[in-house]
């Protein structure tokens, strides 16, 4: 980048809000996906913009001299969607980090993009209501980066996903303009629906810096159950067993003993390290049909062939159990140093099937893959555990993964159902979405980007 | 030892960014290169060839660390990032060498003025962690070679050392226990008062106290520094002075201290041979003050104090030592006293030892989270375990215009022991 340039984007955010040293740029070329940049993908500068204005300002630039720029928040995606090219200005979102408003009344809030989603939850909490959005990563990841991959979570079995939450979005555009799509209303058809364009978008259509979001009444009261199985099968037969009995779980977490035997090493609570597979199920509302709703779970899942179903008996052991299944995804390298956590969605009804599959495809290339998923929205993580320094396994790794996806879509499912395609699944795409809805895409993104300036290698 | 040998430890960060929501640095300088996350990229794309780890900035961002272990906590991989910051910054030190007291003092200390000043108020506590008395009384000379030449002759500390105002053996009529008191260098250079609490409570209930008078410093200051031999050295020396010793335990009033001689020695003295039996003798044996006394119970009845107090947990008796429990214990036992929780009595205040004197304006600005929750506990006096800590969190309520004492968990026991006003 020219040093005018690099002058003029200093004068736009003020100094002190751009990195510039080489050991600091170097930590902006990964995210929490496989894959990184390395040096060849090393970004020219990471600037922090402190309003809407200055990220518009920004993007202008970027237009002027055709630099690309890669807006981040937490940097926790695990899609590779905000790893860099050489050269591109990383466009960090953390200093945008007010809830601006919470409108108890009409139930909605408005926040800006680097607002950490747990603050958030815990703030609005506070006022008995209720954000559902909850993906593993809560703790660090930001509203604007939950927009823009369109996160999901363990409560997606019953409240959806972020899409589901977003109303509105104060977005600035490729080219600089500043956008308000949606609106404070709960329902809304003026136009394009580019609020549900942006949401999802990885950060290739616009710059998320404000959404206004729907909220919903705190539940009374939560239950959570344990269901242990001897057999992995059996568990996955009993999700669409149990939404059939006309019970929506809030949560419907299947857990493989790859995972139940690490995360108990990693949080030591108790998990029965012995059994094949747990489902995690939670239920929430009123506190009147908690216990109904648990009856009719638990006697589903005996139904099934759960050898015991355990109800957490106060707050501290379902917090727990929520603990665990929170630090599942990492607990795991334990096993192997490398994770690469796949996130293919299938029908419900398809998930005994796909989880045979998984196990199939295992064995097939000798590697292994623990099964976790959200197996009440029907979406499976096959975590394949490997090491990277393992050249010859990698290729093994790259054929499964490519299988998986291709049974996948052979039951009607979707590479992904939470995580994005990124960098990660970028060649895959076509084979999801055709040729014609690759060309859909595209003249989408060039009709908002005609220069190509934003995140330009995701599409 | 070669950079690729940490690559195991490495690559298992999976880069989640876990470690975002609780690393004290983190949560001032923003930048990814400053939280553990970042720090492991950096050390695997040195293995990588991508980072030259000759570079200044690379050694800087090393030092970014407290070695206060959230993230360590807080990471479901298990990563040991003060594993790796160890191992990075003892590389650091064989492949450039450290002239650590030059580089304190000279490019640090008189380039900073604000941190003059405070060395200036600090200075015994300086000498205290790196000078000994010179033979003949006539000042101080460097304890450790730790970049200042061995004869240098220093300005002496004011303070009487503990060792030399307690004789070597406190006895009780008819002890309980029989306990040796492993003071460290803050206790005896810089807070004798803090020794002398300690001993004073422990006699009052009926335990015996031997202090070695031979004992030096546990070598956490240089460890954490990278200077390994060194650190080696001290160890060595503090094993063979305690773990022969025909006591009940070995009581430590520092976190620090009490996290070497528990934990730290075993990997330490990993190579040393015929160390091996006496360091896991040495750690089953040691226990934090508070952490003894609450295991054999006060006997001795308090006069009580009229105070309103709150807990600091020192990261290295926490989360080191996984003393959280007893101290509060003992001090909500105190009669007349309030115990007020502060809302993050967990986060690391800052100090880390040298960390505050290399990065005496990043340790401030950490410090005021630490300083606005005990203002806004509304307590009068800020309890802790760990001296380094009360120094710092001392420095930051004077700073910043917050009323209240600062005590050791001893020195709080010995007030409410007290016989009259």
């Amino acid at each position: 980048m020219e040093q005018a340039v690099v002058a003029a984007v200093k004068g736009i955010v003020g100094a002190e809000h751009v990195l510039e040293k080489y050991e600091d740029r170097y930590c902006y070329t990964y995210d929490a996906s496989a894959v990184t940049a390395g040096k060849e993908g090393m970004p020219a500068l990471v600037v922090y913009p402190g309003s809407a204005a200055e990220v518009s300002a920004l993007l202008k630039l970027a237009n002027e001299h055709r630099f690309p720029v890669i807006p981040r928040g937490a940097g926790s995606n695990v899609s590779g969607g905000s790893i860099p090219c050489a050269g591109a200005l990383v466009m960090v979102l953390t200093r945008l980090n007010k809830i601006v408003a919470i409108d108890r009344k009409n139930m909605v809030a408005e926040v800006e993009a680097g607002v950490i989603t747990a603050d958030f939850q815990t703030e609005v909490e506070k006022l008995g209501l209720f954000y559902p959005p909850d993906p593993a990563s809560k703790a660090f990841s930001t509203m604007g980066g939950n927009v823009a991959e369109c996160a999901g979570g363990p409560r997606g079995a019953k409240y959806g996903v972020t899409r589901d939450y977003v109303l509105g979005l104060e977005v600035v555009l490729p080219t600089g303009e500043i956008i308000k799509t949606g609106a404070r209303t709960m329902k809304c058809v003026a136009g394009y629906d580019l609020t549900r364009l942006m949401t999802g978008s990885e950060g290739t259509l616009g710059v998320v810096t404000k959404a206004i979001v729907k909220l919903l009444p705190l539940p009374e009261a939560k239950k959570t159950m344990l269901a242990i199985f001897d057999d992995v099968e059996k568990a996955a037969e009993t999700v669409a067993q149990v939404f059939m009995a006309g019970v929506i779980p809030t949560t419907l977490e299947l857990l493989d003993n790859i995972y139940i035997r690490n995360i108990e090493a990693a949080v030591n609570i108790g998990l029965p390290v012995e059994a094949e597979a747990v489902l995690l199920i939670e239920v929430d509302g009123d506190a009147a049909v908690l216990d109904k709703q648990v009856g009719i779970i638990a006697r589903i899942c005996r139904e099934q062939g759960a050898t015991e179903v355990k109800v957490a008996k106060d707050a501290k052991e379902a917090d727990e159990l929520w603990v665990a299944r929170r630090s599942a995804f990492a607990a795991v390298s334990r096993v192997r140093p490398t994770i690469i956590g796949e996130d293919c969605t299938v029908p419900r009804d398809k998930i005994p099937e796909m989880v045979r599959t998984i196990r199939a495809i295992a064995d097939k290339y000798n590697i292994i893959i623990a099964v976790l998923g959200h197996a009440g929205d029907g979406n499976l993580h096959a975590t394949i555990l490997t090491d990277e320094r393992d050249k010859e396994e990698m290729a093994r790794v790259e054929k499964a993964a490519e299988e998986i996806f291709a049974a996948t879509l052979a039951v009607d499912g979707t590479l992904t159902g939470e995580h994005g395609i990124g960098l990660v699944k970028k060649k895959y795409l076509p084979l999801e979405l055709g040729e014609g809805g690759m060309l859909a895409m595209r003249a989408i993104k060039k009709a908002l980007d005609p220069n190509n300036i934003l995140n330009p290698e995701l599409v | 030892m070669q950079w690729s040998e940490l690559e195991k430890e490495v690559i298992r960060c999976i880069k989640c960014g876990a470690c975002q929501s609780v690393c004290p640095v983190f949560r001032e300088l923003k930048a990814e290169s400053t939280v553990a996350r970042g720090k492991i990229n950096l050390i695997r794309a040195v293995i990588r060839g991508d980072v030259d780890a000759a570079g200044a900035g690379f050694e800087e961002r090393m030092s970014w660390c407290l070695m206060c272990k959230a993230c360590q906590e807080s990471c479901p991989s298990g990563v040991k990032l003060d594993q790796l910051m160890l191992a990075a910054r003892r590389k650091l030190a064989e492949d450039k060498g450290l002239p650590l007291l030059k580089r304190l003092i000279f490019r640090l200390g008189l380039k900073n003025r604000r941190l003059f000043d405070l060395g200036m108020s600090m200075g015994s506590v300086f000498q205290g962690l790196v000078l000994r008395p010179a033979p003949g009384g006539k000042g101080m000379l460097p304890r450790l070679p730790m970049g200042l030449d061995m004869r240098r002759l220093v300005s002496p500390v004011d303070a009487r050392p503990f060792r030399s105002r307690v004789p070597a053996v406190v006895a009780v009529d008819n002890p309980r226990k029989t306990v040796a008191f492993f003071t460290g260098c803050m206790i005896n250079y810089v807070y004798p008062q803090i020794g002398e609490a300690v001993v004073e409570v422990l006699k009052r209930n009926g335990v015996a106290v031997v202090i070695p008078a031979d004992q030096h410093c546990c070598g956490t200051p240089v460890y954490v520094n990278g200077d390994v031999p060194t650190a080696v050295e001290l160890a060595r020396a503090t094993v063979d002075t305690l773990a022969d010793l025909e006591v009940d335990a070995v009581i430590t009033a520092c976190g620090s201290c009490g996290a070497a001689l528990r934990k730290e020695y075993a990997a330490l003295l990993a190579d040393e041979p015929g160390y091996a039996a006496k360091v896991a003798a040495l750690a089953a044996k040691t226990k934090d003050f508070a952490e003894f006394l609450a295991e054999v119970g006060l006997t001795a009845e308090m006069r009580g104090l009229a105070a309103t107090a709150t807990y600091h947990d020192s990261c290295h008796l926490a989360r080191s030592q996984g003393v959280r429990r007893q101290p509060r214990q003992l001090i909500a036992g105190v009669p007349g006293l309030t115990f007020k929780e502060l809302k993050a009595p967990a986060r690391c205040c800052g100090a880390a030892g040298s960390f505050s004197l290399a990065h005496y304006d990043l340790s401030r600005s950490i410090n005021d989270h630490k300083v606005d929750d005990i203002a806004a506990s509304g307590a009068d006096t800020v309890v802790t375990g760990c001296p380094m800590c009360m120094m710092h969190i001392r420095d930051g309520m004077n700073q910043r215009g917050v009323a209240g004492e600062v005590l050791h968990t001893a020195e709080l026991l010995a007030r409410a022991y007290k016989d009259e006003k």
